[in-house]
């Protein structure tokens, strides 16, 4: 079906026409009202409408938040932010009402004799600074931990990494991210050398098919999907949804084909050799911008303690690439994938025509795998196979699922390898750190130590006697959290959580610090598009609430580090800022001056000569290619791209006759992960009040199970009660059951498996063996 | 010889209460149920998913349909045509076909809607045309005359424009959509209520902003930490 915008605008005149402008049509841009239909709507009096990101998930929508007499009490869709053009989802228009929830922690609490007392937010400030000097000279600076995350703001993120390895001396940092967006990273790190999209949200104006690997963006990223929507109504975009459960993106999808769990990568094996066979490459694309490596396999799961894993990559050619794909023919790959042959010629066939532009997106089904590099390598094979990259409409587009995973915790560098600029093993970037933070270079270990998981089991193990954690829940969060929540309350380390409301993790704290949230302070994030935005304070938070930086910054004056963190209360998110974008001087990541981000509604780095760059590594549109030809990536020493031979391996626990089902978790639409936030909107609340347990019809009624019913779910791990669901917000394949972890009454990551990708170290949420039994 | 008489008689007699005590148990315990009625702590459904975007590939069609003011129904004729809010609506106008069970014939026009000369009114769109057996739920009104009046129960209606949780944010969907998961049926195209005709039909994915609201089946309260009471 065609249509053009214009006739939509003669409509929207005509409505016009007959009905009242009023307060409310202000409220969404583009869309006018009868005045039936507002009769009852109570009208806005003058709000001041204050621009800034959303606080949640990494698509970074533009939001305008209206302020009456000091309070925030409205939520619209900025229209000037080219990411929502004007549109929210459920939680983004109600976001702040989460900060009215009786429960919010206003006050430092220390815990004395078992009990939570009231403590001045100074005296807490110097019991956290004390302690943590006090370990040090104890146990070695290696002894103490940061973990923060990816809902760290920029400037909260450069400040705990300058803490920490600036100032301490210590690769002790991790953050949440690890558990979300590392494969991601160390995809985009393996292949092109250089992380983050190349494209932007514009591909989804452009492309003709839309791919996504099991990812369910109907109820995750819920903007981009209506995006996605408008372009299959207007101009007849097909989307096709390749998942292992059925959910409201399958339902809006063209096609929706299911696939066993794991097998993905047998199935991107299997399309690149169809490509190949049925001459689809792009030879001239493969010839001047890519090398064939492989790499080490049978790499292990991570399920011990301390355990090592490094990469040998070895260049192949294209000959022995062929070969290896011999053994992924759709034939074979349709045996154990439950995808039919037909189905994956036909994803094939879509990526192979040259004629079709196709993104692919994904989120974390290829992150939160215990493959989850190769993965993503794989998928970028395709597009490198197919020269489809990097162009409008054409690319593969790795989502991200917290409001800054991209702008703090991979910009920055929140992880225990990486500095602002690099990683801590390169001596050059070691340097470049140490001079712009001014501290002598020696001082940066050069060994990363622990990432998420690992610093959890050090903490249980009694290796690490200090963590602080910011902005993030862990013990909702981390997987196998039967074995971390023990591990934390341990007396061998003290804790201390930042955070604005009481969760399981500040259950176990020796000391909580009050956070302001989002609006209460002043702040940077940057999204899945490279888009960095900035927002300023809007409202006062209550108490003795403080900015997570700030209360970084305190800590680090009271242990001797003040002339390190020389920032002003008032003026410190701008004064970071511009230390941190140094960093990342030049064409290749320029960002944009806090002067536009304050203006403009996001920009896009490399922000260059005053333009975001929109497509990386295409010479017609990102001036830092340099080697004369169409395509250059830069992030490899050659300027070419990497197409990895990665092959199928099995999950790390797979069903059996004791535990048959596998166990996927997720997300929904009303509930942002682990639900300190979203549980305390009322409206969200009602909407989902609990956890559940999905299953297939055919397994429910071979089970005996109603829906409602309590089901204790159990691995060899630990167990959780939750009602059963049959056939309401989504349908896992037979021999599946699937349940959103938002609960922290029901933790079902007391049931998952803390197997971790090799390269990335992130672990696996969606796949391990439990059983099923009536409660 | 009379003690010993004496003491028979004794036990015979608590025999004799026993048996009798233990009869009148037994039969008190066969008049309850034999299958004890669990209690079901299950709170909410989650309101399914299935037919969500059914009407989706028209909703351009829907959003540059022109208004027909002269033909536009209201909230109240929408709910004088049902017993209670949420009631099957009945059948407003004459049928033919007596002996099928709807199917065809009311799809005809109830499947896609359209101006009815007729009735002089556009149709309404049936949000779930694969359940055929029309007339299972859907009764015709032969007459206006009651055999007894009584006094039934009425329930309060949702109304239109008093669903927001803030000022301006989407309306939450104040009523519970179990065969009525496709939203743009009643919400959109000519025969909506006037009141709630969608104005961004095109948009589709409507739960992306409009939170269902479970208050009409249970009375969730506030989120509330295990082992936390307030």
């Amino acid at each position: 079906m065609q249509n053009s915008l214009t006739s939509r605008r003669k409509f929207l005149k005509k409505m016009a026409a007959a009905a009242a402008m009023t307060a409310a049509a202000s409220m969404f841009p583009g869309i006018i009202f009868a005045s039936e239909q507002d009769a009852n709507v109570p009208k806005g009096g003058n709000l001041d409408w204050k621009k800034g990101p959303c606080r949640f998930c990494g698509v970074g929508c533009g939001i305008l938040v209206g302020i009456d007499k000091g309070k925030a009490v409205a939520v619209k869709g900025d229209p000037n932010s080219s990411v929502n053009k004007g549109l929210l989802c459920v939680k983004g228009y109600h976001q702040i009402m989460c900060t009215q929830a009786k429960d919010r922690l206003t006050h430092a609490l220390v815990k004395k004799n078992g009990r939570y007392v009231q403590t001045p937010i100074d005296e807490a400030l110097d019991l956290v600074a004390n302690k943590m000097k006090e370990t040090m000279e104890k146990h070695g600076k290696d002894s103490v931990a940061m973990y923060t995350s990816g809902q760290s703001t920029i400037p909260e993120g450069y400040v705990a990494s300058k803490l920490m390895k600036g100032a301490i001396g210590t690769n002790n940092l991790d953050c949440n991210a690890r558990l979300c967006m590392a494969s991601a990273v160390a995809g985009f790190l393996t292949t092109f050398g250089a992380d983050e999209p190349m494209g932007c949200y514009e591909d989804i104006d452009h492309a003709d098919y839309f791919i996504t690997w099991g990812n369910n963006m109907a109820e995750m990223h819920p903007v981009l999907f209506s995006r996605m929507l408008e372009q299959k109504n207007r101009r007849g975009a097909k989307i096709i949804d390749f998942a292992t459960r059925t959910t409201r993106s399958s339902t809006a999808s063209n096609t929706s084909i299911l696939f066993e769990p794991q097998t993905d990568l047998a199935v991107a094996n299997a399309i690149c050799y169809e490509i190949i066979k049925n001459g689809w490459v792009n030879k001239s694309f493969i010839e001047n911008h890519v090398n064939f490596s492989k790499g080490i396999t049978n790499m292990g799961y991570g399920l011990e303690d301390n355990y090592k894993f490094k990469d040998k990559p070895t260049k192949i050619n294209f000959e022995a690439y062929k070969k290896f794909l011999e053994d992924y023919t759709p034939e074979q790959v349709a045996k154990y994938s439950k995808v039919s042959v037909k189905d994956i010629k036909y994803l094939a066939a879509i990526y192979g025509d040259p004629n079709k532009k196709v993104v692919s997106y994904w989120c974390m089904g290829m992150n939160q795998h215990t493959r989850g590099t190769w993965m993503n390598n794989l998928v970028y094979n395709i597009h490198l196979l197919t020269g489809k990259i990097s162009q409008p409409g054409n690319g593969p587009f790795s989502l991200t699922g917290q409001p800054s995973a991209c702008g703090t915790a991979r910009e920055v560098g929140t992880f225990t390898h990486k500095l602002p600029k690099g990683v801590v093993m390169n001596e050059k970037h070691r340097r470049l750190a140490a001079k712009i933070w001014n501290v002598p270079y020696e001082r940066i270990p050069s060994k990363p130590t622990y990432h998420a998981t690992e610093m959890f089991r050090a903490v249980d193990r009694g290796d690490i006697k200090f963590i602080w954690t910011q902005v993030t829940n862990p013990l909702v969060s981390l997987p196998k959290t039967s074995r971390y929540r023990p591990g934390m309350e341990k007396d061998s380390c003290f804790v201390v959580v930042s955070d604005v409301f009481p969760t399981p993790t500040s259950d176990v704290a020796d000391v909580i610090l009050p956070a302001s949230w989002h609006i209460e302070k002043s702040g940077l994030y940057g999204n899945s598009e490279r888009r960095t935005q900035h927002w300023d304070q809007m409202v006062e938070g209550p108490g003795e609430t403080t900015p997570d930086a700030w209360m970084t910054i305190e800590v680090a004056k009271r242990m001797g580090y003040g002339d390190l963190f020389p920032y002003s209360k008032e003026n410190h998110v701008e004064e970071i800022y511009k230390e941190y974008t140094q960093f990342h001087e030049g064409a290749k990541h320029g960002m944009a001056p806090l002067e536009v981000l304050k203006k403009e509604s996001g920009a896009i780095w490399p922000y260059v000569n005053g333009k975001s760059t929109q497509w990386r590594f295409n010479a017609k549109y990102d001036p830092a290619c340099k080697n004369g030809k169409d395509f250059h990536f830069y992030g490899k020493p050659d300027g070419k791209a990497v197409i990895w031979q990665r092959p199928y391996e099995p999950a790390p626990e797979i069903p059996d006759a004791e535990y048959p089902f596998w166990l996927n978790t997720g997300r929904v639409i009303e509930h942002w992960h682990t639900g300190s936030m979203t549980r305390r909107i009322p409206v969200l609340h009602k909407a989902v009040p609990e956890a559940y347990i999905e299953f297939h019809p055919d397994d429910a009624k071979k089970l005996g199970i109603r829906n409602g019913e309590h089901i204790k779910v159990s691995s060899r791990r630990g167990s959780c009660v939750l009602p059963a669901s049959i056939n309401e917000r989504g349908l896992p394949t037979r021999g599946q059951v699937f349940v959103p972890f938002f609960d922290e009454n029901m933790l079902i990551n007391d049931v998952t498996l803390d197997a971790f990708c090799p390269i990335s170290k992130e672990p696996d949420y969606k796949k391990c063996a439990v059983k099923v039994e009536k409660a | 010889m009379k003690k010993r008489l004496g003491i028979i008689s004794l036990f015979v007699m608590l025999f004799l209460a026993f048996i009798a005590i233990w009869n009148y148990s037994y039969q008190l315990g066969l008049e309850e149920a034999y299958i004890p009625i669990e209690d079901q702590n299950h709170l909410y459904a989650i309101p399914s998913e299935s037919g969500v975007f059914r009407r989706s590939e028209h909703a351009l069609d829907y959003s540059n349909m022109p208004v027909d003011e002269n033909h536009q129904r209201s909230l109240t004729t929408y709910y004088e045509n049902r017993a209670y809010h949420g009631a099957p609506p009945s059948i407003p106008h004459p049928v033919n076909e007596h002996q099928n069970m709807g199917g065809q014939s009311c799809l005809k026009c109830h499947e896609n809607g359209g101006f009815a000369e007729k009735f002089n009114a556009y149709a309404p769109v049936t949000p779930h045309p694969e359940l055929v057996n029309c007339k299972q739920c859907h009764v015709e009104q032969n007459t206006q005359s009651l055999f007894k009046s009584g006094h039934y129960a009425s329930i309060v209606a949702p109304k239109a424009g008093v669903n927001h949780a803030l000022l301006g944010s989407p309306p939450m969907i104040p009523h519970q959509i179990q065969l009525r998961e496709n939203c743009l049926s009643c919400h959109a195209g000519p025969s909506a209520p006037i009141e709630i005709r969608v104005s961004h039909p095109e948009r589709v994915n409507c739960r992306q902003c409009h939170v269902p609201n479970t208050q009409e089946m249970t009375a969730v309260g506030t989120f509330k930490r295990a082992g936390n009471e307030e």
